[in-house]
């Protein structure tokens, strides 16, 4: 068994399936040499690429060089223009195209001077430039493959994937056509110089220069070349292949060559194989050897209405008209003109259209030349067209369903690995333009396959919505169902527990009130230090904690009405447990009571300002307690009061500016950013009270964070209460114990009055300040989170400061917040 | 000026349908020639019947469809289908048995399911399966072969039998004027003779069996093969449904005659006796009935070599071309839809 390479050197040939064999009536055009034609007057130059991958780099009236670049880009398939003359651009606008379609294209319009002057070139030896050097240049000469499909070549020339194998095709399958023909015969030897450049480029094991056996000379040309040319030796040969149709397709090449298919939908560098045309080969070496850009090609002009039939030169952007004219065209009555070869090429309607880079030839037929238009007649299922397809495909069954506009059943009979080559309406008994109909049912596929990516896109969007929405939903659900759960273990604790709460809680105001009295300052300074276990602490623990139990039972008991109770409550139970254990001084507890008093206060402003005589209420309730209070105490409890509404002021003014928040988060998110606003006036707040005591600011301090804490919730509740004002949730705050509830008048009274002065109470005061602020910090960023958070927080970080009662309050304020929350997605 | 403008391919090779059906009515012609002379000339009789039926019908059938009628009736398949139908019944059979087989071919089998290109069955052969079945005593009297008989079917006998005896036929059954004439054909003698329990070797001692597979038999036969052989030449058909039927019958003949020369008749008799010729170059080869594809095209002949040996060794009837062929057709979609070529680039593993 030979291998592929032995195989390739020995010049050993496989079957391509299929194919025809047309007349070839290359003799027409292939006995002269390639010649020029005089120039043509107006050159119509297109760049379909501006306006997507280029940008124009001339105007109209500018004067442009032969050569000069006339558009600048840098998209993947982006190639530059070049002018094919010397002359003036005197416009700029959509012209017909050289395509089957004709639709027009973006054109420079360039009036040539007939000077033909050159712009400056830059030519280089290839020895001297490096790999993306020569890419680069190749790329700026503008090159694309010249066969036809005019694939930018620096692409190509370009792969990831190892090459092995080089094939140079010079087949030229295509009836008439001797373009490519006159090339090797005349330019061999710049052929092999372009050959040498792409050998540079690929370093390919084997190059194999395919040529037909009905272009004898060509072949003897390029082999001699070879034998001159730089190229490693036994690494070039020429490759003679029989002349069938459509040998040269890229496809088949490859399969005559090598005996490989490219498999469907891959390109030939998988396989680890280059195709280059001849012409394009010669395009290299004029870019690299002498900086000239692609700006002609030799063009066949042949057909039997032609009266000097040849090739020639022709300047990209030549209009066929001018060139026709130069080569005694005339036409007959039922002319078609053809641009390409009589197989694949395209019938133009109007000759004012430019040779492009892969036009390789203008057939003008005489009438006997061509096929007459027949009428399609009914396909008698013989099955030549299958014998004939070079792709192994059925097109009668292609053509069945394409008539049938059954797209997706033609797909499945590998409607997409047809070349077109239109072997099939070829040998077609029936004058069945096969061809046509797969072009119509590719392109039809095409859009479908659009519309439905486009289809796909929508849908995703659609569901990924829907999905959203259903989270959102699951998520509301969920927490409703944890808080309902968590609000059912709760209910557990009995009515005894209330009761006693209460019992406990009266017992611990007398024991704060005496031991205040024992202790009436120092003991608040030294809070930090004097973390006893004595009994008092843990009866005021006890109180605490019946008191938050309580509390909690009261907002249970008026939310009962509601079915929806919070997880925020239970948290706030659990967080009351935690901080029931710590130890706490009186002083600590006199304090929270009046942060809690404070907070309850705010809350109790923030929603009942109007309420005046629910507010009575509660300071006629509080007013025995108060006399119990120490007047430290009163003092923090006033000044904290005092900034409490302030706050509170704040923050409803800013309300205001929400009357209707619509949804859940937006609610809390605005409730956030009020908490956020009402910081500052807080802040300044603190300044103006310098001539306060520090113990009262440290208490400030505490009933700030406390009341922030606090005004949060309210903002959250008045936000709720503006869409569902219920009553019972201000009687919540009302009921709820206060120990220490006094009016603002006598509280600023109390406050002007008290001397005290401890460093120890400054300390605690910027603590809590500091904890006040990094609580601030922490709600700003996270709401939820922060809520217990700052909590815990602030009890770690100075449990003596932080009044435990103020954050039970907080917490059933929070709990409350949620539930409201709860209910009003409900009712959402 | 405007060009005219097309798809391509601009150019397209000059064989087309008229042409194509043309080539297979002129390569019918060295059989049709064999079978007028070993046959008397009853043949051109049923062939000018058949044409002239055949071409009345399409153009009233066409004219019914809406469809147009000149160039539809000058693609010469309403000539091919009636020259297979008139070759295929006995020469000497009364006109009417033509005509009806010809109409219900050319309407009902071939217009009624969509005309040319669109119908499920071969209209030839689906008319003479008709004919078989409706007139079994007027399409089994074959002509007795010339030599045979001592006496030739000259062209005014062949008139008068076909068109004025026509009625006596139909009353007497077997009329004294031609009953010197006809005959059973070898293989229904051979078929009679087996059920009988004559051996395949003492039935094959008749007379009727002189020559290599029945006298005349094989003179047409071969005549058949010499012209599709030029069909193939020519390109008008592909070889594989072709030696599918051939390969298929001898193999399957071979393997019997082998097994049980008593019973079973050689290959060469199979290969050429009957229809077997006509079918595998001519009928079985009318491409809108066929498979498509290269290897189902080999397979649907290779089913149809099959069928005609099973019916003719196994069956009722004497020969069984007509209806392996039938039953073919209807495989035919069906092979069709299996068997496919594998596409360029599809090849498993590259």
């Amino acid at each position: 068994m030979l291998t592929l390479l032995e195989q390739l050197d020995k010049g050993s040939l496989w079957q391509s399936p299929g194919g025809i064999h047309p007349p070839e009536l290359k003799e027409l055009s292939n006995t002269q040499a390639i010649s020029r034609l005089p120039l043509a007057k107006h050159f119509i130059v297109p760049v379909p690429q501006v306006g997507e991958q280029a940008r124009l780099l001339i105007d109209v009236g500018q004067t442009v060089l032969k050569g000069q670049l006339l558009t600048e880009g840098n998209g993947f398939l982006y190639l530059p223009v070049h002018a094919p003359t010397s002359g003036k651009v005197t416009d700029i606008k959509p012209v017909a195209s050289n395509h089957a379609s004709g639709l027009a294209v973006l054109s420079i319009i360039i009036e040539a001077d007939g000077l033909d002057t050159w712009c400056q070139l830059n030519a280089s030896d290839p020895n001297t430039l490096s790999h993306s050097e020569l890419i680069f240049k190749i790329k700026q000469a503008g090159i694309s493959g010249m066969g036809g499909a005019t694939f930018p070549t620096h692409i190509k020339l370009n792969t990831a994937s190892e090459i092995g194998l080089v094939i140079i095709n010079g087949v030229e399958c295509e009836p008439y056509i001797t373009a490519d023909d006159r090339l090797m015969r005349e330019h061999s030897h710049e052929i092999l110089k372009g050959i040498e450049i792409i050998h540079r480029l690929l370093s390919p094991q084997r190059i194999i220069i395919a040529i037909e056996d009905n272009k004898p000379e060509a072949a003897k040309a390029m082999q001699q070349a070879i034998s001159l040319s730089n190229l490693p030796a036994n690494s070039t040969r020429v490759t003679v292949i029989p002349t069938k149709y459509p040998s040269g397709g890229e496809k088949q090449l490859i399969q005559i060559i090598t005996g490989k298919e490219v498999p469907s939908g891959c390109l030939p560098s998988q396989l680890g194989i280059v195709v280059q045309n001849v012409g394009t080969a010669y395009a290299i070496q004029d870019a690299i050897y002498f900086g000239k850009p692609l700006i002609e090609r030799v063009v066949t002009f042949t057909g039997k209405n032609i009266h000097q039939p040849g090739n020639y030169w022709l300047p990209i952007g030549t209009p066929i008209t001018a060139a026709l004219e130069r080569v005694g065209f005339q036409p007959s009555t039922t002319q078609k003109l053809i641009i390409g070869g009589p197989m694949m090429g395209y019938a133009i309607n109007d000759t004012y259209v430019p040779v492009l880079k892969g036009t390789n030839c203008v057939l003008a037929p005489s009438d006997d030349e061509i096929s007459p238009d027949m009428d399609e007649k009914a396909c008698i299922r013989c099955g030549e067209c299958a014998l004939a397809c070079p792709a192994l495909l059925l097109p009668q069954q292609l053509f069945w369903h394409a008539k049938a506009e059954e797209y997706d059943k033609a797909a499945s009979f590998n409607l997409q690995d047809c070349i077109e080559c239109g072997c099939c309406s070829y040998v077609c008994p029936s004058d069945i333009p096969l061809v046509e109909y797969y072009r119509i049912a590719k392109s039809a596929l095409r859009i479908a396959a659009e519309e439905k990516v486009l289809a796909e896109q929508a849908k995703l969007r659609f569901e990924a919505r829907l999905q959203r929405l259903e989270d959102e939903k699951i998520a509301r659900e969920a927490k409703a169902k944890a808080a309902a759960e968590k609000r059912q273990a709760n209910m557990k604790s009995s009515d005894k527990d209330a009761v006693a709460a209460a019992m406990a809680r009266i017992a611990a105001k007398k024991a704060a009130q005496s031991h205040e009295v024992n202790q009436p300052v120092n003991t608040q300074s030294d809070k930090a230090v004097t973390e006893t276990t004595d009994k008092k602490t843990a009866v005021s623990a006890a109180i605490a904690r019946a008191k938050a139990k309580k509390a909690a039972q009261t907002a249970q008991s008026h939310s009962s009405a509601e079915n929806n109770p919070s997880q925020a409550e239970s948290t706030a139970l659990n967080e009351q447990d935690n901080i029931t254990t710590e130890v706490m001084s009186q002083k600590d507890r006199i304090a929270a009571a009046v942060a809690r008093a404070k907070a309850k206060k705010a809350a109790q402003n923030n929603q009942a300002n109007p309420s005046v005589l629910a507010v009575n209420n509660v300071s006629e309730m509080t007013t025995s307690d108060d006399v119990k209070n120490d007047k430290k105490a009163k003092v923090a409890a006033a000044i904290a009061k005092a900034k409490a509404k302030k706050l509170h002021q704040t923050g409803s003014t800013d309300n205001a500016t929400e009357i209707e928040p619509t949804e859940t988060h937006s609610v809390i998110i605005t409730a956030t950013n009020n908490t956020v606003i009402t910081e500052k006036p807080v802040t300044g707040s603190k300044i103006d009270a310098t001539d306060l005591d520090k113990k009262a600011r440290v208490a400030l301090a505490i009933a700030k964070a406390k009341a922030k804490k606090s005004q949060q919730k309210d903002d959250k509740i008045i936000g709720y209460e503006d869409q569902h004002p219920l009553a019972s949730r201000s009687e919540v705050h009302h009921n709820e114990p206060i120990s220490t509830d006094i009016d603002t008048e006598s509280v600023a009274d109390v406050v002007l009055n008290d001397p005290e002065k401890d460093k120890k109470a400054r300390i605690a005061a910027a603590v809590a300040k500091a904890k006040a602020k990094q609580l601030q910090q922490t709600e700003t960023k996270n709401l939820e989170l922060a809520l217990s958070n700052a909590a815990s927080q602030a009890d770690n970080f100075d449990s003596a400061t932080l009044d435990k009662k103020a954050k039970i309050a907080a917490a059933v304020a929070k709990a409350k917040a949620k539930k409201l929350a709860l209910q009003a997605d409900k009712k959402d | 000026m405007a060009f005219k403008i097309a798809s391509s391919p601009h150019v397209g090779n000059t064989l087309q349908t008229a042409k194509v059906m043309q080539r297979v009515a002129l390569c019918l012609l060295p059989g049709i020639a064999a079978q007028l002379y070993f046959f008397g000339f009853g043949t051109l009789f049923q062939i000018a019947i058949a044409v002239i039926t055949a071409y009345a019908a399409e153009a009233v059938i066409l004219a019914m469809r809406n469809r147009p009628i000149k160039s539809t009736l000058a693609d010469n398949s309403a000539l091919v289908t009636a020259l297979l139908l008139a070759i295929a019944i006995p020469p000497l059979a009364p006109w009417w048995i033509i005509v009806i087989g010809t109409l219900f071919s050319i309407i009902i089998v071939k217009h009624l399911y969509g005309g040319l290109g669109n119908n499920l069955f071969n209209p030839a052969m689906a008319g003479y399966v008709l004919l078989l079945i409706s007139f079994p005593v007027q399409m089994t009297d074959w002509v007795s072969p010339m030599s045979a008989a001592q006496q030739s079917v000259t062209l005014s006998y062949a008139w008068q039998v076909v068109f004025d005896s026509a009625s006596d036929i139909l009353l007497a059954g077997h009329n004294l004027a031609i009953d010197g004439t006809t005959m059973a054909t070898p293989l229904d003698t051979l078929k009679t003779d087996l059920s009988m329990g004559i051996t395949t070797h003492e039935s094959l001692a008749k007379p009727i069996f002189s020559g290599m597979a029945g006298l005349g038999w094989f003179e047409v036969n071969f005549a058949f093969l010499i012209g599709g052989l030029i069909m193939l030449k020519l390109k008008v058909i592909r070889w594989q449904i072709s030696v599918g039927i051939l390969s298929a019958l001898f193999l399957c003949s071979s393997f019997g005659f082998l097994l049980n020369p008593d019973t079973h008749v050689s290959p060469i008799m199979h290969l050429f006796s009957g229809g077997t010729m006509l079918a595998a170059f001519f009928i079985a080869t009318d491409p809108v009935t066929a498979a498509t594809s290269a290897r189902g095209r080999i397979i649907f002949g290779a089913m149809i070599g099959v069928l005609i040996y099973v019916i003719r060794t196994f069956g009722g009837y004497p020969d069984a071309v007509a209806f392996a062929v039938l039953l073919a057709n209807m495989c035919a979609p069906f092979i069709d839809h299996y068997v496919r070529p594998r596409a360029y680039g599809h090849r498993s593993g590259s």
